[in-house]
């Protein structure tokens, strides 16, 4: 039981940056001298469907996934993904959601309403919720796609890891150089949203 | 540094001097060869797609025959395309290195079938080499290199998807300059498998060189296969199992010999006698069939060990579906190396919300192909369960799903023309479809359109022709006129091909012009003969990369009833529904206007974007 590992579920709708999000924890963990291990599905048209991607990191980790009540925090980038993705969490374990809603079409099919309360308050029934509202702070960035960069500043701001540092570097290493300023941005928002509550 | 296993192999080609690369896109193989288009501009490797995985294979054999270091990528089912020529080349050998990437896909994530290549070992008489992480699939991708050079045979790399999309910390190693053509001597009894004598006398060649495989690799990378641990208690394992394998055992605290193989054919048999000689049970833990159970009994036999054995077939692990943490775990609980109260019971009950699998893209022009085809099907006097759609493989198939509900059948690449014909002479007196992508015709429909036109058979062929391999990441097809990696190609024209092969009429529509659509295709399904209608529209995320998006669509509120019309009859998923109206995620809609085309209330205005 000695090893130190921290084990992230990024819940997110295909498209939304979720990849992204767990390439530059995973670049950063590295640059931190972590021991480092993503694990995605890629490849098929998975653009606006259900994605979970994993990041483990810590003294020595191996496996690129993790099984269902073992992330230490749950990424939401999306609220209805967020909650299909609560299984993973850990007891005690922590859920950081966007404040997003995209309805799939099997909703919108049969007219079921999924309001963003109704979720956040069911995902909050079932594990300690930080809610952020990521469209606004990325919006103040000028860059509404940057809720997964966000995400990435309450991510660090909370948990205390990857270092700030080690996050700037991998952001500028991991996003397309015409992203890099505004995404950095609002992963400063996402920080400032958890460290000065703004 | 942080690499992604299939970038990982993509460094281990070049770390060893490999010059020529082939393959055709298929996940979870694709990343190498897009990896190497960045690592290969300019440089003096020849990385390009191939037609298909046969094609791509036989690059990379004609190559390999000379001196030159080759390697050529696939997906699972690729490796079944390319078995023909894969099988013979054990017989001829090689000069160079080649290896043979083939990803294997437990889950399955993105795949037909859980087909397991490591019996390709077995079948074609090749080393097969499996690594765990992505590092030891850089190395394994340079020792493979060097094996294949030193056995004159071509190496398996076979991985899985948690090994060929896992990211994980890699430390480089120095490159070798890339290794060309050196010469290619005729010698036949080696290279022309026309003569049996030649071919009995080269399966004993072949016998004799796979003999060396253990000691060869073992002296290239001593590593590959090991153990772990000590005790009585053995996990033989590889490939993405053993992670769950040693995490799991540490975490629980169980102390036991784990025995990690790299090698799994010919199976290092000198290795496992001294691994397994001490052990008084072993369990084995492996994804997909009981291969290495099947050797361990094996050698446990020669032995004359009576330990048993743990796995598939004694029922203590799935056949089925991917490993995990927790399935390993709950595997030593079951044969009793750890109490039960060690494995917390699965997370309790969560809720279900409304699933949410991948669909068709906002403004994907195969929406409207399938659309305007449903819609002739109605106009030409037919039911819709009258008319048969084979699909084929590619993004298109997504319209099975609701609202569409569109193809029959999806089963391997090129198949709907085959099936559609295999149909029509069993005796079906109606009209049969065949949807087929512009790559997937490329890579396996056109030996099927032959096919259908020589026995005159009547079949409605529908190229949904988006101008790119949408599905694995847009990868060129031979359409294009430049590839990837900037050489100057002979662009295919799909019309002409299929006019050369004879095909009774052959149209060309863009999707987008709905209306010119469905009445082309209702003629087209009134006619005998082989007709083909080719759809062409760029896919849609490329238009919109090329192109940016110039307008987009919205709802004006009091005008929407909530009637649903537009999600029915397009199942974007830019629309949702909210507060009894829907909405259009303005971030996603493209301005394709496909939705405001069926709104009966025109609830749908334009907004003209910068």
């Amino acid at each position: 039981m000695g090893r130190r590992v921290v084990n992230v579920a990024i819940a997110s709708v295909g498209g939304q940056g979720g990849l992204t999000l767990s390439r530059v924890l995973a670049v950063a963990a590295v640059y931190d001298g972590f021991s480092v291990r993503t694990g995605e599905t890629l490849g098929m048209a998975q653009r606006f469907g259900s994605v979970v991607s994993y990041v483990r990191f810590g003294d020595s980790v191996l496996s690129p996934t993790f099984s269902e009540g073992e992330a230490d925090y749950l990424i939401g980038l999306e609220l209805v993904e967020a909650l299909r993705a609560l299984r993973l969490l850990k007891p005690g374990g922590l859920a950081l959601v966007a404040s997003v809603v995209k309805p799939p079409l099997s909703a919108s099919l049969r007219r079921e309403e999924l309001p963003a309360e109704a979720l956040l308050e069911e995902i909050s029934r079932y594990a300690r919720t930080v809610r952020v509202p990521a469209v606004e702070l990325a919006l103040r960035v000028g860059n509404p796609r940057a809720v997964n960069m966000v995400m990435l500043g309450v991510f660090a701001a909370t948990s205390g890891t990857p270092s700030d540092s080690s996050i700037r570097r991998a952001i500028a290493e991991v996003v397309p150089a015409r992203w890099v300023e505004s995404s950095v941005r609002a992963y400063e928002l996402g920080r400032s949203f958890v460290l000065s509550g703004s | 540094m942080a690499l992604m296993g299939n970038e990982a192999i993509a460094r281990g080609f070049v770390e060893a001097g490999v010059s020529v690369v082939s393959g055709y896109p298929g996940t979870p193989s694709s990343e190498v060869i897009v990896t190497l288009h960045e690592f290969g501009a300019g440089s003096e490797i020849y990385v390009e797609w191939a037609v298909n995985e046969r094609v791509a294979f036989e690059i990379a054999y004609g190559a390999a025959i000379s001196g030159a270091r080759a390697a050529v990528t696939m997906k699972a089912p690729g490796a079944s395309v390319a078995l023909d020529p894969l099988i013979s080349s054990a017989y001829g050998g090689v000069e160079g290195g080649l290896v043979v990437l083939v990803a294997d896909d437990p889950g399955p994530h993105t795949t037909q079938t859980e087909q397991d290549n490591r019996w390709l070992g077995p079948l074609a008489k090749l080393p097969v080499l499996s690594p765990s992480s992505p590092q030891e699939a850089k190395d394994l991708a340079v020792a493979a290199f060097d094996l294949s050079e030193e056995l004159k045979l071509p190496v398996i790399l076979r991985t899985t998807t948690r090994v060929n999309h896992a990211v994980g910390d890699v430390v480089l190693g120095p490159v070798r300059p890339p290794q060309r053509f050196r010469e290619f001597r005729k010698d036949i009894p080696r290279f022309v498998r026309a003569g049996m004598l030649f071919n009995l006398e080269r399966h004993r060649w072949l016998s004799s060189r796979l003999e060396l495989t253990e000691g060869v690799l073992t002296k290239l990378y001593p590593g590959a296969n090991r153990v772990e641990g000590s005790g009585e208690l053995c996990v033989v394992t590889e490939g993405a199992a053993y992670n769950y394998v040693r995490e799991v055992l540490e975490d629980l605290g169980v102390g036991a010999s784990v025995v990690k193989l790299s090698l799994l054919y010919p199976p290092p048999t000198e290795f496992l006698e001294d691994a397994l000689r001490g052990c008084r049970e072993v369990l084995v833990v492996e994804e997909l069939d009981p291969y290495l159970e099947t050797v361990v009994k094996r050698v446990l036999y020669e032995l004359g060990a009576r330990a048993p054995v743990y796995g598939k077939e004694s029922g203590h692990l799935p056949r089925e579906g991917e490993l995990s943490r927790r399935l390993v775990a709950e595997a030593l609980v079951s044969v009793g190396w750890v109490p039960k109260t060690a494995v917390s019971p699965p997370a309790g009950t969560y809720p279900s919300p409304p699933p949410r699998p991948p669909p068709m893209c906002p403004g994907c022009p195969h929406r409207n192909t399938y659309l305007a085809l449903l819609l002739a099907i109605a106009r030409a006097g037919y039911r819709r369960d009258e008319v048969p759609i084979f699909g084929d493989i590619g993004c298109y198939a997504l319209s099975f799903q609701p609202p569409f509900e569109a193809i029959w059948t999806e089963h391997s690449m090129g198949a709907s023309i085959s099936m559609a014909m295999g149909l029509k002479v069993a005796g079906y007196g109606g009209p049969v479809v065949a949807t087929i992508g512009d790559s997937t015709l490329f890579h396996a429909g056109l030996q099927p359109l032959l096919e259908a036109v020589h026995k005159r058979v009547d079949v409605l062929v529908v190229v949904l022709d988006n101008s790119v391999v949408a599905m694995t990441g847009h990868q060129s097809t031979p359409a294009w006129g430049t590839t990837e990696s900037g050489r100057r190609a002979k662009p295919i024209s799909i019309e002409e091909v299929v006019r050369a092969l004879g095909a009774d009429r052959v149209y060309v529509v863009d999707p987008y012009d709905l209306d010119l659509t469905v009445e082309v295709l209702t003629r087209a399904l009134r006619e005998p003969g082989v007709r083909v209608v080719v759809a062409r529209h760029p896919c849609a995320l490329m238009e919109v990369r090329a192109r940016g998006v110039t307008r987009r669509y919205r709802v004006v509120e009091d005008r929407c009833t909530g009637c649903l019309a537009c999600v029915r009859t397009t199942g974007c998923p830019a629309l949702y529904y909210s507060n009894g109206r829907v909405r259009v995620s303005e971030g996603d809609c493209v301005g394709c206007g496909l939705c405001a085309r069926f709104c009966p209330y025109k609830a749908f205005e334009v907004v003209e974007v910068g």
